[in-house]
This record gives structure tokens, C-alpha cells and sequence, in this order.
């Protein structure tokens, strides 16, 4: 990181090391103070976001990773009460944290890893190709396309709460709007939220009405950028709009894929509010995902345990470091 | 592929008239349809369209109806009023609200698009040491749950001295906002030809007078987009703005859930408090949405 | 950065055996609580209120006015905090010392967590506490911790039986169930002889499971003996009962919204009786069975007894609590005795419909008021729940487990089993069958 270098050569910045003298050997002050002077620029540019993340982000991500190896809870940690000062009387217990997770100990784990995998894949796959569907339907002439770009758009305008929110009220069994409908039809009456199977699908449902429009406008945004010459060399060659779409558009599309998929991958992983918010307290605790369960440790009434969610915390944030470092090898020995 | 910023958001381009001949001798190309697709095509997006806006639609309705309206929806019709809205607006502290979310979201976007584009730049342009692990570590900060540290990150609000402040707030905001923004930035500024860093320089141009004069104007439809992802951050969020601040400096995402206290949800002041709330979001998506489509494909595919 | 938790600090703290109980409870805390002339008491109070913000808070409002006026060198900070977050954002707060209020309104359940985590201060001889005699015993006892009193009690509640004396009488029933066993024969009869009606709306929140544990004489765990009890077999008998009247006796559960529908069901006369505490009633007369003229068709008794014979539900409420770290003690006991003051809860009383805590507060003047006069005889069901710091979190797994065995996916058994094991994993020390 640049953070640790960019403050203390501060002071001779204006004594420029004898270019020549790189190939030579020299002594690190020196190597560092050239460096400074040829990049301080492009630090300063960058220090007001590396000094944000770093304090606010990465001093307690470090803090967090250090609790994982402890047994800190809220009645061990230190306490300043105003005058009354209590010290903290947690011990370090090492990869213990670790291993009641990681060896399936705490029960809790696998289960939610696997729903929280399932979540994951099935949000992102599904908005990814209606999205993709979207915009491909958009991005050719059509009547009123502003406006069903417009439309289409909207959900990502919402805050997601009152997005939420406004599923909830639908989905209600016996005052939603769902039901009034299929009931006039003669259909009958659903429990939409009833079940942990129909709690799943609902939330998937309700991710995808949020996640879609920024898939959309991403794919929207690839498609034009595909020089049109590819697609009339491919008419020409009389490729059938579906060789068309294999040969040109998905290709033409990976470098916008491959960035909304890393992205979308990350943020629904942790995205807990949607769960939340739309299923309330009253569930069997099969539709929490991860973050959901780290949370809960983190809140839980008179037992919150720090330690424990921090390293919950932990593990998601190794399991995400992996998949997108093998995500992106995979994608390099693609090209 | 850098052909995006030059085409902005024109609309698709259009086919030469000689190629689509050509082409419809052969297989039906891109550009025409039947009537029966045509009509394929309308029904599709329709039907998108309208679960894209029914639930947005439905809360409007119900906002506008008596207070139980969620109850019975087809009472509304009978019973159209602006009584929630009043409440709401002249009777709790909404307003107040409101005008600390105007003053949070506000300042995150333009922090938030100023350091993430400068960032941006010096990572585009420059090659210094620790710009790889840079954005590798801007990545890393939106895998991590923060909220399960927020009583740690309390207590380094409070060393800071930022508890219950606007800037703290927008502070913790943008390390939510930035690290995407400054991707997406880097990714648009790649787009931008750097012969016009070139020119800047030979004008005698600072690096930064060239990224400020020269290069930001270019950029509008990535910053338009950033800017709509800091707004929507900073006005959507509830948990930290819950948890650092007081009133009076309350925002609106963690005020109208007192309207949905849990022994006696009011939801007609919910409904109506959204569709108000909504109303800033959506002004400021039309006045980026012209943007967005490009300004988020440069960022995209370069990033 | 928290201070105390750098490593030598906290080497320190290990190398000394310095613990965290005991020690700061009282020993810096300024003493002169009672001593002090209240009329020479000064400066500014933050005070947390947690009451619904359209509906009880004005009344709220005007008293901390009053207050004012009384003390003019006090002034107050009044803050409206959601009651859903209060707890999070209260514990964040005190442990910092920082943005903490001086007192908040606290929900009785919380505080054991509260004093066992020292954030609370002792109110035993300060200004704070004063004609303790007049506090009815029920609330009294949950200010109680550790042999000290830790808040002042304000409002109090607990769960009754309100049900549609117009449904029951199209039934043929003369009075209220007094069994669980009479509610599900009650239902049946509603149901056959009502179209249209069911008999109740089971709340799947933990909470609303008390009355039939409490009913057979169980609940969540035995601190005397540090037992985890949610899974003894007086526990499997009254969570039986409860799944017997969810699948005979109850309309359709919708989980996500249980709630409102719930509430809804009953105001619109969909249901004829709940389980439900005095705070309901409010939006209860708000609805088509009980509107207006109609407000006595709304008929209030004790919850149901179960094989026990006795009729027991808990003692809910709020007390108002000191926070450990204000900078202004004397003010803040002066704050809440008056706030707790007979004719402060009397106002409260009669403008809110909340039952007062203290029996001088029940005039003839609030006992017109119907949800008073309804609950007042309720009140003698009340009893109090385990006093363990850490009960917040035994709601999540029990409510989980629960719900599991509502919907059938697990037995009754299998089901406290598993809530059981939870509770073991919370309650340090204690054993689990």
C-alpha cells in the first residue's frame, strides 16, 4: 500500500536524485526519495481516498481481524462509562474462532454458506440474463424506447427499502394486491411469504426487480459499444441472428461481463437489507445468509459476540477474495 | 471500443441503407422485423416494464388513499385524498429530515465524485507505485460486512470527533461510494485518448490543470454516473445513520421508521413518506439518465 | 480507537486480574443524588423516549415542558428514538460515553442487560427514586437487579385476552375462554355458528408464547439452578397447546406481515378474540368492530390458564433508567422522579390509555378510561420473566424454532430441543438436558 510511504518523504521533496543513479546501487532512503519525486503527483491525487478507506475501512477491518483470533464479546470488551472506566479482559484463543466455523462446529456455517452460494448464483444469473434480454430488446430501433427505458430503469432510482417495502405490502396473503388479483381470476389465494421455499423465492424475486436495471444499463452501454461492421460481416456471411448473438455479441460483451458479474457477485453475496426487510422477524432463520447470521452474533441481545461475527466477517470476506482471484486468473487465461 | 465516448448517448446507430439491403436478401438482419416480432417485441418490454414500475405505482396509489388504504385497496378510488401527504409534510418531523438527507446525499455525491475522480485519474494515467494494489484493495473494501465492526466503527467516530455530524456521516458514506466510483472512473478515463493530456501539457498545464480543465469536462457521463451511485448511497442507507446519528440531524431513511413503530405501523404516512423520498431520486436519475448507459459501459469494459 | 482494548492493556488487565464486574458499579458514580438542593440543580439532559411517535410522544413532550418549568435551570434534549434500535444504538453509545442520553426509556426486559453491562446506575437512595411504596410490586420488581434498583417504573403492561363481545354473543358464548382448551372449543363453536369469523390470529412472536409457557409452569430457564428449561416437558406440553391452537384455532398466519394482519383482522371483526397487550387497543378502536360508538364491544379478560389452573402472562412496560455516564446525575434523577411522579403518570394515563405504575395513579378520573379499566384487573396476572442479562438473545432462537414447529417442519420436541442447545451456547454455566 501506498499509505505507509506518502507522508514522511514529504520534507525533501524538492531534492531531486541524480536520475542516472537508478542502476546503481543505493541505499532505500534514496530509492524512496526518488520515487517521491517522481510520483508524489499521482500520490496526492490519490490520498484523499487512500487516507478515507484507510482510516475508515481499513483500520477497522485490521481491528476486526484481530478480534477474530480473541474471545471478545460485549461483557469482556473495555468500557468507557463517563467516568467509569473498564478495562477489557478478553484473551486471544487463537484459530479457535476459525475452527468452530470452518470444521461445521457451530452449526451454523454450511448451511448458511450453501443457501448464501444458491442466493447468490441464481440472483446473478437471473439478472444478469434479463438484463442482458432488456438490453438487447432495447437497443434497437423502437418505438418509445425512451420510455420503456425510463420504466425499466426506475427500480434502480428507489431506495431499495421502499422498493422493499412496497413488495411486502403486494405480497401480503390476506391484504395484498397478488392475491386480490389471482383470487378474481379464481385462482386461489397464495401464501407467497408462507414457507422458507416461498420465502426464497420471494426474496430472489425482489433482488432481481433491484439488481436489474444496472445490469441493463451496463449491458446496454456493451452492446453499443460493439462496432456494428461486426454484425454486418456477419449477415453477410449469412450467420443466423442466434450465430450472430454466440459469435459477435457475447464476445463483443465479455469485457462488460466479466467486470457487472465480479461486481454484482460481491454486492449480493453481503446484500442482507432485502432479506431483512422483506421477511421481517418471523422466520425459521433457513433464509438468513451469511452476513444476515454475522449480524445477528454482532446484535444479539445481552450476548453479542464480537469476536464471533468479526470473524464470520472474516471468512466472507476470504471466501470473496478467492472467488474473485480465481475469477480473474480464469478470465486471463481466457484471453 | 473506445468509440463509447465520441457516440455518447446517441441514439443506436443506424444501419447504411446499402448494408441493410444487402442483408435482407439474406437472413433477416438486426434492423427490421415482422409485424408479429414487432408485436412480440412491445409485449416483452411492456410487460418488463410494467413489474419495473407496478410496485413504485401501487405505493403512489396507496399513499393516496385513507390511512388503512394497504387494507382494502379498492377503497382508494372512493376516498382519494392528500391526508397523508399532510401529515407527513406538516405534522412530523419529516422536513427536517428530508433537509439532513438533501445535506448528507449532497455532499457525499460531490465528495464522493471529487476524490473518487481524482483517484481515478492518477490511476489512469499514472503509473506509480501501489496502483495495482489499489484498486485491488478498492475491491477488497466492498467484500467485508462493515456493519458487523459498527460499534468499533462508533468508537473511532467518536476518537474523530465526527459523532453526529454531517461530515462524519458523509465521511462513512463515501468509503461505501468511493471505492466503486474511483473503478468506474478509472475505467471511463481510459477511454478518453491521451493525446489530450499531451496537449494540456504542452499548454503548460499542471497534471492536475489537465484532469481538472481538460479531462473532467470530457468525462461528464462517468462522473453523471458516479454521482448517481454516490446520491443513492448516501440516500437509501439506514444502519450507520441509525446508529451515529441524533436528532435533530436525523435522515430521512432512519426517520420514517418511526411512522412504522413496531406496535402500531402507520403505513399511510409509510407510503406516502416513500413516495416523497422518491421524488429527489428520481430528478436526479433524469438528470443523469442520459448518461448512464455510457458512462457506465466505459467504466465497465475498462475497468 | 476503543482504548482499553490495546494489547497492553489488556496484558495489564490479565497480569492484575482486574475483572469487569463489580468494581466501577458504584465506586466513581458522584453520591450526592439526595443531598443536593433540587432547586440548585443546572444544566442540559438528553433524554431517550421510545413511545410511539404520532400517538404518545406529544404527551411526552408536554410533561418534559412541565419539567422545564419547574426546573428552569434544567433544560432538556428531548430525543424520539424507534423503539426497534433503541437497544443497539443505547449499548453503542454507553460503552463509548459518548452520544449517550442521560436517561432513556427502557424497556423492561432490558434491564438485566443494561446493569449487568454498567450502564445504568443504581437509583437506591438518589432523588431518582422516591414513594417507592406507592409502585405497584409487579413493575417495581423488574427495576430490580443484583439486590439494586436500576430504573424507575413508568408504564406498565402485560398480555390479556381482548376479544368481540358481538361475535361471541352471535356464538352463544357467554364469557371468555378461561383455558387454552376452552379457547379452542370457543373457536370451534365461532366458526361453525359465525361464517367468516375465526376464533383467534396466533402471534408467532416468541413473546406471545409466555402466557401458555407461563401457563403450564414452564419457562425459558431456572437461574437458581442455571438450567436451560425451554425444552422441559412442561415446555413440550404448553408449546402443544400453542401449535394445537394455531392449526384448530387460528386464521391463516402470514408470517412476513403477522402483525398487522393480525391487528387487522380483529379491528375489522375477522377474528374474535387475540392475545394482546394494552398498547394494541389504541389501533383496536381505530377499526369497523370497534369504531366509535362501538368502543364497548371490545371486551377485555385474563389470558387463558393452562393445565396449572392459572392464568399468567408477563409483566411488560417501560422503566425509565440513568445512564451511568451522564455528566448531570443530580439532574437526571430529578428528570425521571418527576417524570415517574403520580401526576405525571396520571397526564400519561390520560391521554395515552398506558397503565400507570404507581396505585395512587389509578384515580376514578383514569379508570374511566376502558383500556385502564380493562387491564387494571389483568394486571394481578402479571408475572415477571427470568431477570438474565443475556434474554434479549434467547428470543431469536426460540422464535426460529418456534415458527419451525408451527409450520410443521419439526416436532415439538426436536423443536425446544434445538432452541435449547442455543440457549445453552448464550447462557454461560448453565446445563442443558
Amino acid at each position: 500500500m501506498t499509505t505507509a510511504t506518502m507522508d514522511e518523504p514529504a520534507r525533501d521533496a524538492k531534492a531531486p536524485g541524480p536520475r542516472g543513479s537508478q542502476r546503481r546501487g543505493t541505499t532505500p532512503l534514496q530509492s524512496l526519495r526518488r520515487s517521491w519525486d517522481k510520483h508524489w503527483y499521482a500520490w496526492a491525487m490519490v490520498a484523499p481516498v487512500v487516507i478515507v478507506i484507510a482510516v475508515l475501512v481499513l483500520y477497522p477491518l485490521c481491528y476486526g481481524l484481530y478480534l477474530s483470533f480473541t474471545n471478545a464479546n460485549e461483557r469482556n470488551v473495555a468500557q468507557n462509562i463517563g467516568p467509569i472506566h473498564i478495562g477489557a479482559t478478553y484473551d486471544f484463543v487463537g484459530l479457535h474462532n476459525y475452527w468452530q466455523i470452518l470444521s461445521g462446529r457451530d452449526g451454523d456455517f454450511y448451511p448458511r454458506l450453501e443457501w448464501t452460494v444458491i442466493w447468490t448464483v441464481s440472483c446473478v444469473a437471473l439478472t444478469y440474463a434479463i438484463g442482458l434480454a432488456m438490453a438487447m430488446l432495447l437497443n434497437r430501433p423502437v418505438r418509445f424506447r425512451l420510455f420503456y427505458r425510463l420504466a425499466l430503469i426506475l427500480p434502480w432510482a428507489v431506495p431499495a427499502f421502499i422498493g422493499v417495502f412496497a413488495w411486502r405490502l403486494m405480497f401480503n396473503s390476506q391484504y395484498g394486491v397478488f392475491n386480490d388479483i389471482i383470487t378474481k381470476v379464481g385462482l386461489p389465494a397464495q401464501d407467497w411469504l408462507g414457507t422458507p421455499f416461498a420465502q426464497k423465492i420471494a426474496v430472489i424475486l425482489v433482488n432481481i426487480w433491484c439488481g436489474v436495471p444496472f445490469m441493463m444499463v451496463a449491458l446496454l452501454g456493451g452492446l453499443q459499444a460493439i462496432p456494428n461492421e461486426l454484425y454486418e460481416a456477419a449477415e453477410m456471411d449469412g450467420a443466423t441472428p442466434l450465430q450472430r448473438f454466440f459469435n459477435v455479441t457475447v464476445p463483443g460483451l465479455r469485457p462488460v461481463t466479466n467486470t457487472v458479474i465480479l461486481l454484482s457477485t460481491v454486492w449480493t453475496f453481503n446484500m442482507f437489507p432485502i432479506i431483512y426487510l422483506l421477511l421481517g422477524n418471523n422466520t425459521t432463520g433457513d433464509t438468513d445468509i451469511l452476513v444476515t447470521h454475522a449480524y445477528e452474533m454482532a446484535f444479539s441481545g445481552g450476548a453479542a459476540d464480537y469476536a464471533g461475527s468479526a470473524t464470520y466477517g472474516i471468512v466472507i470476506l476470504m471466501i470473496l477474495v478467492a472467488f474473485s482471484t480465481f475469477y480473474r486468473r480464469q478470465l486471463k487465461t481466457q484471453d | 471500443m473506445s468509440t463509447t465516448t465520441e457516440r455518447g448517448s446517441a441514439a443506436v446507430p443506424v444501419v447504411p441503407r446499402a448494408a441493410r439491403g444487402a442483408a435482407r436478401r439474406r437472413v433477416r438482419g438486426r434492423a427490421e422485423r415482422s409485424t408479429g416480432a414487432s408485436i412480440a417485441l412491445h409485449a416483452t418490454l411492456l410487460v418488463a416494464s410494467a413489474i419495473a414500475v407496478f410496485p413504485v405505482l401501487w405505493i403512489l396509489f396507496i399513499s393516496l388513499g385513507p390511512s388503512t388504504a394497504w387494507q382494502q385497496p379498492n377503497e382508494v378510488l372512493h376516498h382519494l385524498g392528500l391526508g397523508n401527504y399532510r401529515f407527513v409534510l406538516l405534522h412530523s418531523h419529516f422536513p427536517r429530515w428530508f433537509l439532513n438527507s438533501v445535506i448528507v446525499a449532497a455532499a457525499t455525491t460531490v465528495l464522493g465524485v471529487l476524490v473518487s475522480a481524482s483517484a481515478g485519474y492518477a490511476v489512469s494515467r499514472m503509473r506509480f507505485p501501489g496502483h495495482r494494489p489499489l484498486m485491488w484493495t478498492f475491491l477488497v473494501t466492498q467484500m467485508f460486512p462493515m456493519a458487523v465492526l459498527i460499534v468499533p466503527l462508533y468508537n473511532l467516530l467518536v476518537q474523530l470527533d465526527l459523532l453526529d455530524t454531517y461530515i462524519g456521516l458523509v465521511l462513512v458514506y463515501c468509503t461505501i461510494s468511493v471505492p466503486f466510483c474511483a473503478w468506474m472512473l478509472k475505467g471511463y478515463f481510459d477511454t478518453i485518448p491521451r493525446e489530450i493530456d499531451e496537449a494540456g501539457r504542452v499548454d503548460g498545464l499542471t497534471p492536475f490543470g489537465t484532469f481538472w480543465r481538460l479531462v473532467m469536462p470530457l468525462a461528464k457521463p462517468g462522473l453523471a454516473v458516479t454521482a448517481f451511485f454516490s446520491f443513492l448511497t448516501a440516500w437509501g442507507e439506514v444502519a450507520y445513520s441509525n446508529q451515529f446519528m441524533r436528532d435533530p440531524h436525523t435522515t430521512l431513511a432512519v426517520g420514517i421508521r418511526t411512522f412504522a413503530a413496531d406496535q402500531r405501523a402507520d403505513w399511510g404516512s409509510m407510503t406516502a413518506a416513500s413516495v416523497v423520498i422518491a421524488i429527489p431520486a428520481a430528478i436526479v436519475f433524469m438528470l443523469v439518465q442520459k448518461h448512464l448507459v455510457t458512462g457506465l459501459t466505459a467504466g465497465g469494459t475498462k475497468g | 480507537m476503543r482504548r482499553g482494548i490495546s494489547a497492553v492493556a489488556m496484558a495489564a488487565a490479565i497480569v492484575l486480574g482486574v475483572t469487569a464486574c463489580g468494581g466501577g458499579s458504584g465506586s466513581s458514580k458522584s453520591d450526592s443524588g439526595k443531598a443536593k438542593d433540587p432547586a440548585s440543580v443546572s444544566g442540559t439532559i438528553t433524554y431517550w423516549d421510545t413511545s410511539d411517535a404520532k400517538n404518545e410522544a406529544p404527551t411526552y413532550q408536554a410533561l418534559v415542558k412541565d419539567f422545564e418549568a419547574k426546573y428552569p435551570k434544567i433544560k432538556v434534549n428531548y430525543q424520539n428514538v424507534d423503539f426497534g434500535t433503541v437497544e443497539q444504538k443505547f449499548k453503542a453509545a454507553a460503552q463509548s460515553g459518548k452520544g449517550a442520553p442521560d436517561v432513556v426509556r427502557t424497556d423492561v426486559g432490558l434491564i438485566p442487560e443494561y446493569a449487568s453491562l454498567h450502564y445504568i446506575a443504581p437509583l437506591d437512595g438518589t432523588s431518582a427514586l422516591q414513594d417507592t411504596g406507592d409502585f405497584m410490586s409487579g413493575p417495581m420488581n423488574t427495576t430490580k437487579y443484583d439486590g439494586k434498583t436500576y430504573g424507575v417504573p413508568s408504564v406498565t403492561d402485560t398480555l390479556g385476552l381482548l376479544y368481540n363481545k358481538e361475535i361471541f354473543a352471535k356464538a352463544g358464548i357467554s364469557s371468555p375462554p378461561k383455558t387454552w382448551d376452552e379457547l379452542i372449543a370457543d373457536s370451534a363453536t365461532i366458526k361453525q355458528k359465525v361464517p367468516g369469523v375465526a376464533g383467534t390470529y396466533v402471534n408467532p412472536d416468541s413473546y406471545f408464547l409466555f402466557p401458555v409457557l407461563f401457563g403450564e409452569g414452564a419457562d425459558l430457564a431456572d437461574p437458581a439452578a442455571k438450567k436451560v428449561t425451554v425444552n422441559s416437558p412442561e415446555a413440550v406440553k404448553a408449546v402443544t397447546e400453542a401449535k394445537k391452537i394455531y392449526d384448530t384455532s387460528s386464521l391463516k398466519v402470514d408470517f412476513a406481515s403477522a402483525y398487522d394482519n393480525m391487528q387487522t383482522s380483529f379491528k375489522t371483526g375477522k377474528v374474535a378474540m387475540l392475545v394482546q397487550g394494552p398498547w394494541s387497543v389504541g389501533d383496536d378502536l381505530t377499526g369497523s368492530a370497534f369504531q366509535g360508538a362501538k368502543e364497548s364491544n371490545l371486551g377485555y379478560a385474563p389470558v387463558p390458564a393452562g393445565s396449572s389452573g392459572k392464568a399468567l402472562a408477563p409483566t411488560g412496560g417501560h422503566d425509565l433508567a440513568v445512564y451511568q455516564g451522564s455528566k448531570n446525575l443530580d439532574a437526571a434523577y430529578l428528570f425521571t422522579q418527576f417524570m415517574t411522579s403520580s401526576s405525571s403518570q396520571q397526564q400519561i394515563a390520560l391521554k395515552n390509555g398506558t397503565l400507570p405504575t404507581r396505585t395512587s395513579a389509578y384515580t376514578p378520573e383514569v379508570l374511566k378510561n376502558g383500556t385502564i379499566a380493562g387491564f387494571k384487573p389483568i394486571m394481578d396476572t402479571a408475572r415477571p420473566r427470568v431477570a438474565l442479562p443475556q434474554v434479549g438473545s434467547l428470543f431469536t432462537p426460540l422464535q426460529q424454532q418456534y415458527i419451525k414447529i408451527l409450520q410443521g417442519q419439526t416436532s415439538v420436541q426436536a423443536g425446544l430441543d434445538a432452541a435449547a442447545k442455543e440457549f445453552g451456547k448464550l447462557l454461560p454455566g448453565y446445563t442443558v438436558q
